[in-house]
């Protein structure tokens, strides 16, 4: 479902979801799990560290030379007898794409697991036209019934308990109520069977375009993708234009690390090549494939030398939850197709100032750039991101009220602790005097202009003698408690 | 194509923009470093493969030849109370011999050949009606238990794909160490020419509590054997 990714409500969202303790329970296992098998697969394959140079290395290269590489994609998607189209923007791939339904008069449209398509909206805009569209992948065909958004690149219902399926599959389809995930993935198999084998168009992203062989690669683990562009007699793929990698060769090192990092598995289920329609007396794959290629702010991230890396991101999903701010308040929270680390990162580029303060729903801890298969920096981009927000007259969000004042006082603040001296001497009294407001250590509340502090955060109360670094205590005083 | 020439454009002077600061250095000692010997570790590989195949729940069948292949399906078939079986055209084997295995034991065989479009939609149901689909793969990887299956007219990829039950052997010689092998064996030329599909274990989702169910789309089952020839 389309969303506007519009809303600047990060904080409030979060709010919510920080008192959901369910949804905590919920997300913590998930991604608990997914992390120990993430650490598990790397530690059993000793040249994961060398794949991960390997990558990035090629990653670069090819953002590098983005222009070449899809002048060769396209000819060699157009020799293998695909239509190709390049969109701008989202509206004009959202337009290709419903032009394409009407002229061949499509009616069923089967979609497989597409992140791309999230972006630009597309099942609104096939809804609108007339046509039926079934997301398939399991997630996705969980929170499609709920009239929901994914809240998670790998798993779109990662904040369901297999109770909210079951509660879901017993209203939505009628079925008596279980919480046996096999029954439930039983049930799902038999409808989405029937909506394959009568879908006349079939909808995927890719992980992967190799612009020597004119191929493109969905990686999946349910056999959905392949259903979709193996089945329905017209196949669409959307696929950002920084997919594009040079050579086959170049893939092994992508795969390698992808599911590892994605799911902790060595290779995904299916790794899915397709390079055109069906060939003359063949039964499988489409009469007409379409390749819709995705600018939609991107060339405007590779024109930014730090916002450049974000173009490397192979979509593992990794970062999020390794996030301690994802663990906490889940993808919704995020308002954006993209949440997480790296959502916070290309949303606002993709969606523009909307999605603004995402940067800021951080706490820079670095753990996303640990895990990154292509070890990208994410927390020096939102510091970036963050830097060039506060220089912008125009900024998409207004600063918090008093943050003027409360840079001041940073300034004031630093001005005082060039007299360290002095500065014990004040904190000395200040403890003195608020010790007895304090609960477990903690002010709750502070008196203007402070409130701005503990508003957002407990304020430690000074010890009765302030523990200092002690190399710090080596100072002019040259004491040492 | 207006709006092609545009982003090329775009990209151009996007790409004029200084190079990211720090260019990642890439590590020297390049990603080839599993020692490769194929003749020699044939025996290791297969173990290799056998292990990680039912690591991710494949059923490995055994290192068969083609006959007892052949009578291992057709036994299988009888188990399963298998009716309606899809063959595909072997890569290096001949597949009568599982046909003729399979009809003594009293299945309907399904064969494929050159389709006009019209004739598709029947062809594809009836596939999908079929207890059980047998492939050829044309590649095997040892390090992640995968097949790398190749469609063609006679050998359709959705063979793999429509029957809850999957049959995929390879031949020995065909087993590779790991996919950059395997994509070197398959080579640009064939990726760009078939509908290729690499495959590790049965079509499974995690998406329910990130439990693990097997067949949510594909096949519940799929068994694997290696061909080795007694003369081979
Ligand atoms: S930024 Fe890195 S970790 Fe995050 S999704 Fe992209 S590739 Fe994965």
């Amino acid at each position: 479902m389309a969303r506007s990714p519009a809303k600047a409500d990060f904080f409030e969202a979060s709010r919510k979801a920080v008192a959901d303790h369910e949804l905590h329970r919920k997300l913590q296992s998930a991604s608990d799990r997914h992390l120990d098998h993430v650490d598990e697969t790397r530690a059993e394959f000793p040249p994961f560290e060398s794949e991960r140079d390997t990558a990035r290395r090629i990653k670069e290269e090819s953002i590098a030379h983005l222009d070449e590489l899809l002048i060769e994609l396209r000819r060699r998607l157009e020799e293998n007898g695909c239509s190709v189209f390049f969109a701008a923007d989202a509206e004009q791939a959202r337009n290709y794409i419903v032009g394409v339904a009407k002229k061949n008069g499509l009616k069923r449209a089967v979609k497989g697991k597409s992140m791309t398509t999230e972006e630009i909206g597309l099942n609104r805009a096939l809804i609108e036209a007339g046509l039926e569209v079934t997301e398939t992948d399991l997630g996705e065909y969980i929170v499609q019934l709920r009239g929901e958004p994914p809240s998670h690149i790998i798993t779109p219902a990662i904040h369901l308990s297999k109770e909210d399926v079951g509660a879901l599959f017993a209203e939505k389809l009628q079925m008596p109520y279980t919480a046996e995930p096999e029954e439930l993935t039983a049930e799902a198999r038999k409808r989405l069977r029937s909506a394959f084998l009568g879908a006349d168009l079939g909808i995927t992203g890719a992980n992967f375009a190799i612009a020597e062989t004119g191929t493109l690669v969905v990686v999946e683990n349910e056999g959905n993708g392949r259903m979709s562009c193996t089945l329905p007699d017209t196949y669409v793929a959307v696929v950002g234009i920084e997919k594009v990698i040079p050579k086959l060769a170049d893939l092994s090192h992508f795969l390698e690390i992808l599911a590892r990092t994605a799911t902790g598995q060595k290779l995904t289920t299916y790794t899915n090549f397709i390079n055109g329609p069906r060939r003359a007396g063949e039964l499988d794959g489409p009469r007409e494939v379409h390749v819709v290629v995705l600018d939609g702010g991107r060339s405007a991230m590779l024109a930014d030398p730090v916002m450049r890396e974000a173009l490397y991101c192979i979509r593992c999903g990794a970062c999020l939850n390794v996030c301690p701010v994802y663990r906490r308040v889940g993808g919704h929270a995020y308002g954006s197709t993209y949440p997480g680390p790296i959502g916070s990162i290309v949303s606002p580029n993709l969606f523009g100032s909307a999605a603004g303060h995402l940067p800021f729903a951080s706490t820079l801890c670095g753990a996303c750039r640990d895990i990154c298969p292509v070890r990208i920096d994410i927390p020096r981009m939102l510091l970036h991101i963050r830097w060039k927000e506060s220089e912008d007259e125009t900024r998409a969000i207004p600063w918090p009220r008093g943050a003027a004042r409360a840079r001041s006082g940073v300034v004031r603040f630093a001005r005082l602790a060039r007299h360290p001296r002095v500065a014990r001497m004040l904190g000395r009294i200040a403890g003195a005097f608020l010790r007895p407001f304090a609960r477990d250590g903690f002010l709750r509340r502070m008196p203007p202009p402070f409130n701005n502090w503990t508003a957002v955060r407990d304020f430690p109360v000074p010890r009765p003698r302030v523990r200092r670094d002690t190399a710090q205590e080596a100072d002019s005083s040259g004491r040492v408690p | 194509m207006a709006e092609f020439h545009k982003l090329i454009a775009r990209l151009k002077t996007a790409l004029e923009s200084p190079a990211p600061s720090e260019p990642h250095a890439a590590s020297s000692n390049s990603a080839a470093s599993m020692p490769i010997a194929p003749s020699a570790q044939r025996v290791e590989l297969v173990s290799g493969f056998a292990r990680e195949f039912e690591a991710v729940r494949g059923s490995f069948l055994g290192v068969l030849s083609p006959e007892e292949a052949a009578a291992r399906i057709a036994s299988l078939a009888r188990e399963v109370g298998a009716r309606l079986v899809a063959v595909g055209e072997g890569v290096t084997l001949d597949a009568a011999v599982f046909t003729h295995a399979l009809q003594e034991g009293g299945c309907a065989v399904e064969r494929f050949g050159k389709l006009d479009d019209g004739e598709r939609p029947a062809a594809l149901e009836r596939l999908a009606r079929c207890d059980i689909g047998i492939a050829e793969a044309h590649y095997a990887i040892a390090s992640t238990g995968t097949f790398a299956v190749v469609g063609a007219p006679a050998r359709p990829n959705s063979l793999t794909l429509l029957p809850p039950i999957s049959v995929i052997v390879v031949h020995v010689e065909r087993l590779v160490l790991d996919l950059a092998q395997a994509l070197g064996a398959l080579g640009p030329d064939l990726v760009s020419a078939h509908r290729l599909s690499l495959i590790t274990g049965p079509s499974r989702t995690a998406d329910i509590e990130k439990r693990i169910v097997l067949g949510v789309h594909g096949p519940k089952t799929l068994y694997g054997a290696i061909i080795w020839p007694r003369n081979g």
